[in-house]
Order: structure tokens, then sequence, then C-alpha cells
């Protein structure tokens, strides 16, 4: 038995050498090969779904879960108030397709990153480190919703969409980049 | 590979590799995948878009992670660092999907059948100015957009897991508002969909023309940043 | 000939980068700065920028998801 389990960890570790594996699953892509790659999964995504890709509005939906969770209802809100948003709610998150494409994220993240034998638990180093966490988070959450997305659903997706709106989102969010860049330098570094 | 090595035996503090021994993560990664595939059959049980779905967030999150494809840094570094490939790898970006949408739509037209997506044409309103300009500081502050979040979760860090958290809350927030934001403010905007002022090619080209001038002044940009 | 260790272990982009750049303008020619980074992406920004800017550079894999940038300022 020993001498199995020394065999599979002398494969990995002539697997971690191989030229191949370097190359391809190792090293990192290029920007703009990340780019192409990223355009043409885009493109896909119209093609088979019939949407562009979204992430932040899926967050919406997993918000109200747990708020329906812990005893609330936002059934009366505006914005979950289409019956297709109902339907969604009543479905539950595991019926919910955007959710599983953002969980999906998530996973091919982590597979790459362990494939690339590269994952390292990241711990919280500071105060300030929470503080920004808590603080970026709710600035982004709040201003997707009201912009209609976020990175991807309303600038990634609405530029490709030939969308004015997409075009008017990277002008903002680029303003609001220099003033977090500020605030980071001053605050949070 | 020469020249590279002796920068690292010059240095006179004892490189860290050599106290530490390395583990060999390729196994955990090879059964990463295998559950991957597992959740992508049972998806396929239950419905196939779910395991579509499932398939393009995985091949987000491995394009995203293998590139570091950072929208935040694109948007961050030009005035923070001087640095601007990330910029231009989004123009790239950009340019390939609008020839991409723009076809299918296009296509659906042409053959008389509603245009898929275009409930991602968005009225221009002031929402959208003041939105995606909190969403600017917040994902600097956050280290982190929505898809990076998301990334970051899958690379380990507890940081981009409490503010994916604090996301979510925000957005329930967003969402309990927008009823007030919906009635005041974005009902006044408009959607402007660019073929329907330019044409089809008059959108594209101009769409593609500013792209274009957006990437030669960002290369710009970076030799005047290193140049000072 | 100085060398300098920034211990950036647990930082977030961009801050890694922000660092070593204020940094490396403080030290002299020839002086060697480690940045200690476990933050994918600073892995790629770093190098990126360190050799843009002109110096020598060299990227370590000191552990998993860990890495030393070694840059020897050159001007």
């Amino acid at each position: 038995m020993e001498n199995k389990a020394e065999k599979k960890v002398k494969f990995f570790d002539r697997v971690k050498n191989n030229d191949y594996y370097i190359k391809w699953i190792k090293s990192p892509f290029t920007y703009v090969a990340a780019a192409v790659l990223l355009a043409i999964f885009q493109i896909v995504t119209l093609a088979a779904t019939g949407n562009p890709w979204g992430v932040s509005g899926v967050f919406a939906y997993w918000g109200a879960w747990i708020y329906e969770a812990v005893g609330g209802t936002v059934d009366k809100w505006f914005y979950f108030a289409s019956p297709g948003a109902q339907a969604t709610l009543d479905a539950g998150f595991m019926e919910h397709a955007g959710t599983w494409r953002n969980i999906g994220i998530i996973f091919g993240a982590l597979a790459a990153t362990f494939l690339a034998s590269g994952f390292k638990i990241k711990k919280i180093k500071s105060k300030k480190q929470i503080v920004a966490a808590i603080i970026g988070g709710l600035m982004m959450g709040y201003g997707a919703r009201i912009a209609a997305g976020c990175n991807i659903g309303a600038l990634f997706s609405g530029i490709a969409s030939l969308s004015l709106s997409g075009w008017v989102f990277a002008v903002a969010m680029f303003f609001g980049a220099v003033v977090g860049s500020k605030l980071l330098v001053k605050f949070f570094m | 590979m020469a020249e590279q090595s002796s920068l690292a035996s010059r240095r006179s503090s004892s490189s860290a590799s050599r106290r530490k021994p390395k583990k060999n993560q390729i196994p955990i990664g090879v059964a990463l995948v295998i559950i991957i595939v597992a959740i992508g059959i049972y998806l396929g049980t239950k419905s196939g878009q779910l395991a579509l779905y499932w398939t393009l967030g995985i091949s987000f999150g491995v394009i995203l992670q293998k590139g570091r494809f950072c929208f935040t840094a694109s948007m961050r570094d030009p005035y923070l660092t001087g640095g601007t490939s990330l910029t231009r790898a989004v123009l790239i970006a950009f340019a390939i999907a609008t020839i991409g949408f723009a076809a299918i739509k296009y296509g659906y037209q042409s053959m008389g059948l509603p245009m898929p997506g275009m409930s991602y044409v968005a009225p221009v309103s002031l929402g959208t100015v003041f939105g995606a300009f909190i969403f600017g500081i917040g994902m600097v502050i956050a280290g982190g957009c929505a898809s990076g979040t998301l990334m970051r979760v899958g690379e380990g860090f507890h940081m981009q897991i409490l503010s994916l958290l604090f996301f979510i809350i925000g957005s329930l927030w967003g969402a309990h508002d927008f009823g007030w934001w919906k009635l005041n403010v974005i009902s006044k905007g408009k959607e402007v969909f660019l073929p329907d002022v330019f044409g089809w090619a008059g959108a594209l080209f101009v769409q593609l023309t500013i792209i274009v001038l957006l990437y030669i002044a960002a290369e710009k940009y970076e030799e005047k940043r290193k140049a000072q | 000939m100085n060398e300098v260790i920034l211990d950036c272990l647990g930082e977030a982009c961009p801050v890694p980068l922000v660092k070593a750049q204020n940094k490396i303008a403080e030290m002299n020619i020839g002086d060697i700065l480690i940045v200690q980074i476990d933050h994918s992406c600073a892995m790629k920004n770093l190098p990126e920028w360190a050799r843009k800017d002109g110096h020598n550079v060299e990227v370590e894999e000191v552990d998993d998801g860990e890495w030393e940038v070694i840059i020897e300022k050159l001007k």
C-alpha cells in the first residue's frame, strides 16, 4: 500500500516538472489571451443563453433568499415585484441558473489555482482590510443595483451590446476608481 | 535563465524556498476537476440550462484566474500606477465581443426575430452615473470587482469572502431602494441602442473607432507616465 | 549594495505594487528590493511594472501561492 501511495506522489511530482504542464497549466495566460477568451465566451453566452453575461444581479437574489431565511420578506419590494422575479425566488437557489454560473466562477478559479499548485489561504491581515471589505462590498452592491449592473452586466455586456449605458457606466466607473484609489492610498494602506 | 539565477544567488538574505518544503497540490486540483464534472452531470439531470450555466461559470472562473484578469486594475492602474496593459486588454475584449454581439443581434433582426439580450441595453440616467461611480470607488477599496471578488474567493482570500458577503447585503439594500430610484431617476432616462442612432455599420464603426482611439491613448499615456 | 525586504504577505492589489514603487524610488542604483507577496495578481503586475521601468527582475516561488519578487534597481 505504501509503495503504491509513494508511486502516486512520484507521478504528480513528475507532472509538476513536465514542460507542457508548466507551459499550459502552471504559467498564467497573458492579459491579451485572457481578454480574447473572455470575449469568445461572452459571445458564446449570448448565443447559447439568449442573454449576455451578468454577475451581480444574482447577488440581489442571494440577498433575498438569505433575508427570507432569517424571517424577512421581499414580496412588497418593487425590485422583486415582477412575476418572473417572484417565480425565481419561489423556485429557490438550487434551480437558479445564474447562481450556478457564479458558483462556477468560484470553483473554476479554485480548481485552476490548485492545478497550478498555487493555493494558499490568505487570512485577513488588519482591521483596515475588514473595514475596506465591508465599505467596498456595500458600495459595489448598492451601486450595481442602481446602475443596473456591475463591471460585467453593465460595463462588459453593456458595451458589447452596443448600448450607450455601457459607455456612460465606464466613464463614471473610471472616475469612481480614481476617487477610490485616493481613498485607498490615504486610509487603507 | 542564466542571468536570472544570478540575481537570486547575489542576494544576501536566504530565500524562503530553501526553508520550506513545497507541497504538491496537483492531486487536489484533479479531485476538484472530478467534483466539477460530477456537479455538471448532476445539474444536467435536472436541466440542460443549469449544466450550461455551470459550464460557462467554470470557464469564466478559469480564464479570469489564469489570466489574473482584473477589471478593477484596468480602471485603477492608469491613475494609480501608470500601467495600462490591463486597460488595453479590456479594450480588446470589448472590441471582439462587440463584433460577435452585433453579428448575433443583426442575424436575429434580419430574420425578423426579436434580438436577444436587449434588456442589457439599460436606460441612461443619473442612476447609471451615480451607481457606476460608487461601484468604482467600492471595487478599488475592496480589491476586486464583481467577477474579481468571486475569482479571489476561489483563490482563498478571506478578505474577499467578507466583501462578497457585504456585496450581497449591498445588493439587497439597493434592491430595497430600487423602487424610489426607478420612479424618480431611472424612469427619466432613455435606452440608447447605438444601431438605432447610427445604423448597424455606423454603430460598429463609431464604437470600434472609439475603442481603437482609447487603446492608442492608453499606450501613449503609459509612455508619458514612464518618462516622468 | 543594500538589500531591502518588503513584506506584502496578505496585502491585496494594488498595495504591493504601490509600496514597491515608493520603496524603489528611495533606493540607490544597484540596491536589491525583495517583495514578498501571496497575491497571485501581484505576481504578474509587479514584475511587469519593474521590467517596464527598466530594472532587473526575477520571481521566485517560495511556497504554494507565495512568491518573492527580486528587483535590482538599475536606474
